[in-house]
């Protein structure tokens, strides 16, 4: 009896030595209930963010075919209001990669810019297009809209000649309607699959693998706020991807001069709230990484990762309330507030992408090319 | 009781073999010279070093050829894969340049593209002056408020200057001395966020290497940190120093100050035996060695910014005819280095000895408080940043300047 005490005192002792050669703490177990934290993101925040944005796609639909039936001021304002008021609630959703979602490159078709000015017009002088084709991507979606009701012309007396007296006024008026009848599908498909199946999967996928719900939808939540957010609205038009070379017309929302700030600010409110498990449009909060984090920080003596995170989002926030609501003229006129965002953005990224994986023991699925 | 023993000596065994990563360097092989193998083939690999190095090199040559146009300069400084840049077309076939990565540090810069991109601004503007100012110049006599040439008292050689008494060549050298090589070595390459990315641990732990390569990542990194320093060295294994115009070339020479004697093979060692510890996979001893790189290659920058400084002060205050062409010379080579100290990297902390805004400052007090620039630089500004330097680095003025 004492011989097994005393060896297994030994072995004890191995195991207290080995674990304190990794840098002298051994890892308590994590017991975080995963599957509410589910629960709460498909319930609370993804569902009702795309039941929000189906139903903001149907306004735009009705929006469209008043339009194409008459193509006034009147109208094409109410179609460009629907419009934007889609595109807001799309920056909800666009983090979302997973499911149907993935599988069907939804977000690639919904949101790629700067839309291909030249294959959308090729695409209506031609006819005979087919917008689920990859090639197709940026002549879709909102950025297509952007064009098509901003940029298709130099002013809105021209802009509406367009969908009237020009040549081509029903091609023109085609294209738009099938791009809003597109979004519309796809979305509902996305919707529908969430809502009749994939929920169930979703929330049941509780261990910590490469393919758990957590781990895909924690890499995705930080993939979009990386790529989504940081580069794509801020970034790419502030040259920090191209040596300095500025790119003023790739900003969101480009033809529309007015938005790329509301539609950057409600990005990060998304990341913000999602980050923080509050529910879409409402005011409760459930679990989500915040609470994870404060779980986790109580079995390890961390530090306080939901502060710090939380913070330096509002530092984001605060830095991008000073950039011009048209982020193509900041960039034209003083690049450094954009850059300045962007280094804000990007010390969410170092706190979501190294601190937070760390803590819950989830590795980054992607890479960045570097260098040498 | 025989059970007893047996568990008992194996649980000393495995209790032995576990501590050891906790021992310094009792595992660790730490070769003579800087050189390590896999299955026979050897695993260091710097190329771009190297490549990035030739490119500086050049660079800084080609500001001296008054027949070169801000074209050529800026393509040389942003080189782009094919263009033919260089008269090395070894270097007109890389897809490297040099501008990329100035003030491109993962720990620096990454979050703080805002002053990164001031910075390379910074470097356009000196190439871009060289041409637009001090090579319309060549054969004008340079004076305060113009740009122009200045021969060296006794002397056959020449320098050029603009109007502010800059020998703006010596701003581009001197300076990515600091926004090339060091901050790459000390902020990017040496970093944790570099060397610990990804599933570099667990890869370097595991021995998995890189697709087709003989080495680990993390020994890959490490290796780059050695490229820039000893990235020209005939033979990298076992440098020789004054290799390159750059880090390489100033590490000997404050090697070569009594007072520092010695820093060139601390570097070295510390570069070795922190190559051998990833080998060991013990991350202790490797961190402490990045330790001890920060601070010497911070120091070798500090150092020859007094050292310049003081150099010019001496210059300015010469009885008799001042050599304004020396001086000038000397406070442009301490504008380089004081321009660098926002690269250094303090040991144990995420900060340079001198901020961005503190260089900016002596920047100022050096270049742009007064109207003609060097030409109104009094003893005492010279004396003040030296002292201040010195102080930051726990050394004496006295010392960096004989």
């Amino acid at each position: 009896m004492i011989k097994k005490v005393v060896s297994v005192v030994l072995l004890a002792l191995v195991i207290f030595a080995c674990s304190s050669s990794d840098g002298g703490e051994s890892k308590p177990k994590d017991n975080f209930d995963r599957q509410t934290m589910l629960v709460n993101w498909a319930d609370n925040i993804i569902i009702p963010a795309y039941e929000d944005l189906d139903s903001k796609l149907g306004a735009l639909v009705a929006a469209k075919n008043t339009f194409t039936v008459t193509a006034n001021q009147t109208n094409l304002e109410a179609l460009r209001i629907a419009w934007l008021d889609a595109y807001k609630v799309w920056q909800h959703v666009e983090m979302f990669n997973i499911g149907k979602a993935e599988v069907d490159y939804y977000s690639a078709y919904m949101n790629i810019y700067p839309a291909s000015v030249t294959e959308i017009e090729s695409n209506i002088a031609n006819g005979g297009y087919d917008l689920a084709l990859a090639n197709n991507q940026d002549a879709a979606g909102f950025p297509a809209l952007d064009y098509l009701l901003y940029g298709v012309a130099a002013d809105d007396n021209a802009i509406l000649a367009m969908y009237t007296t020009n040549a081509n006024a029903d091609g023109y008026k085609l294209y738009l309607s099938d791009v809003v009848n597109e979004m519309k599908s796809l979305t509902e498909a996305v919707l529908n699959d969430w809502t009749t199946s994939y929920r169930s999967t979703f929330v049941n996928s509780t261990a910590n693998t490469t393919t758990s719900s957590t781990n895909k939808i924690t890499n995705d939540f930080i993939y979009y706020f990386e790529k989504g957010l940081r580069a794509n609205k801020f970034g790419i038009p502030a040259g920090i991807f191209s040596g300095g070379v500025l790119y003023p017309e790739k900003v969101e929302a480009y033809h529309n001069q007015e938005v790329s700030k509301i539609l950057a600010l409600e990005a990060l409110h998304a990341s913000q709230d999602f980050f923080n498990g509050k529910a879409y449009n409402g005011t409760s909060d459930g679990n989500s990484f915040d609470d994870y984090l404060d779980y986790l920080q109580t079995i390890t003596d961390g530090e306080d990762l939901t502060a710090l995170i939380n913070n330096q989002m509002n530092a984001a926030r605060s830095q991008i309330q000073t950039v011009d609501s048209n982020f193509s003229n900041q960039v034209n006129t003083d690049n450094t507030r954009m850059t300045l965002s962007y280094d804000e953005l990007q010390k969410v990224v170092v706190l979501l992408k190294l601190d937070m994986v760390q803590a819950m023991n989830i590795s980054v699925d992607y890479i960045d090319a570097d260098g040498d | 009781m025989k059970k007893f023993l047996s568990m008992a000596a194996a649980a000393v065994v495995l209790f032995a073999s576990c501590s050891d990563d906790d021992n310094e360097s009792n595992n660790i092989e730490n070769p003579a010279t800087y050189t390590f193998t896999r299955n026979g083939e050897s695993t260091v690999s710097f190329g771009g070093q190297t490549t990035r190095i030739a490119m500086a090199t050049e660079l800084v040559s080609a500001l001296s050829v008054s027949t070169n146009t801000k074209e050529d300069l800026l393509a040389m400084f942003n080189h782009q894969l094919g263009e033919p840049d260089f008269t090395d077309v070894n270097l007109n076939t890389s897809d490297k340049n040099v501008r990329s990565k100035v003030a491109a540090s993962a720990d620096f810069f990454a979050a703080n593209t805002t002053d990164a991109i001031a910075i390379k601004a910074d470097f356009d503007s000196w190439i871009s002056e060289q041409a637009d100012n001090v090579f319309v110049n060549w054969n004008v006599s340079a004076g305060a408020g113009v740009a122009g040439n200045m021969q060296q008292l006794g002397s056959t050689t020449v320098r050029y200057f603009n109007a502010k008494g800059l020998e703006l060549n010596q701003a581009v050298a001197k300076g990515l001395i600091g926004g090339l090589m060091a901050d790459q070595m000390l902020n990017n390459y040496l970093s944790d966020a570099v060397l610990d990315a990804g599933a570099n641990v667990t890869n370097n732990d595991s021995d998995v290497v890189e697709e087709g390569k003989s080495y680990t990542t993390m020994e890959h990194k490490w290796d780059e940190a050695y490229g820039y320093l000893y990235g020209a060295e005939e033979n990298p294994a076992s440098p020789v120093l004054d290799a390159d115009r750059f880090l390489n070339t100033y590490l000997r020479q404050v090697n070569d100050d009594a007072d520092f004697a010695g820093i060139a093979d601390e570097v070295y060692q510390a570069l070795k035996l922190g190559r051998a510890a990833i080998v060991a996979k013990n991350y202790t001893v490797r961190d402490a060695q990045v330790a001890v790189v920060r601070e010497n290659i911070s120091k070798v920058i500090a150092v020859r910014a007094v050292h310049y400084l003081q150099g010019a002060k001496s210059d300015l205050e010469a009885e008799g005819t001042v050599d304004y062409a020396h001086a000038f010379h000397e406070l442009s080579e301490g504008f380089g280095f004081v321009y660098s100290l926002q690269f250094t990297r303090k040991p144990g902390t995420d900060v340079p000895y001198f901020t961005h805004e503190e260089v900016n400052a002596y920047v100022d007090a050096l270049l742009n408080d007064n109207t003609n620039g060097f030409w109104d630089v009094t003893p005492e500004t010279l004396d003040t940043i030296s002292a201040e330097i010195a102080a930051a680095f726990g050394f004496t003025v006295e010392a960096a300047a004989n």
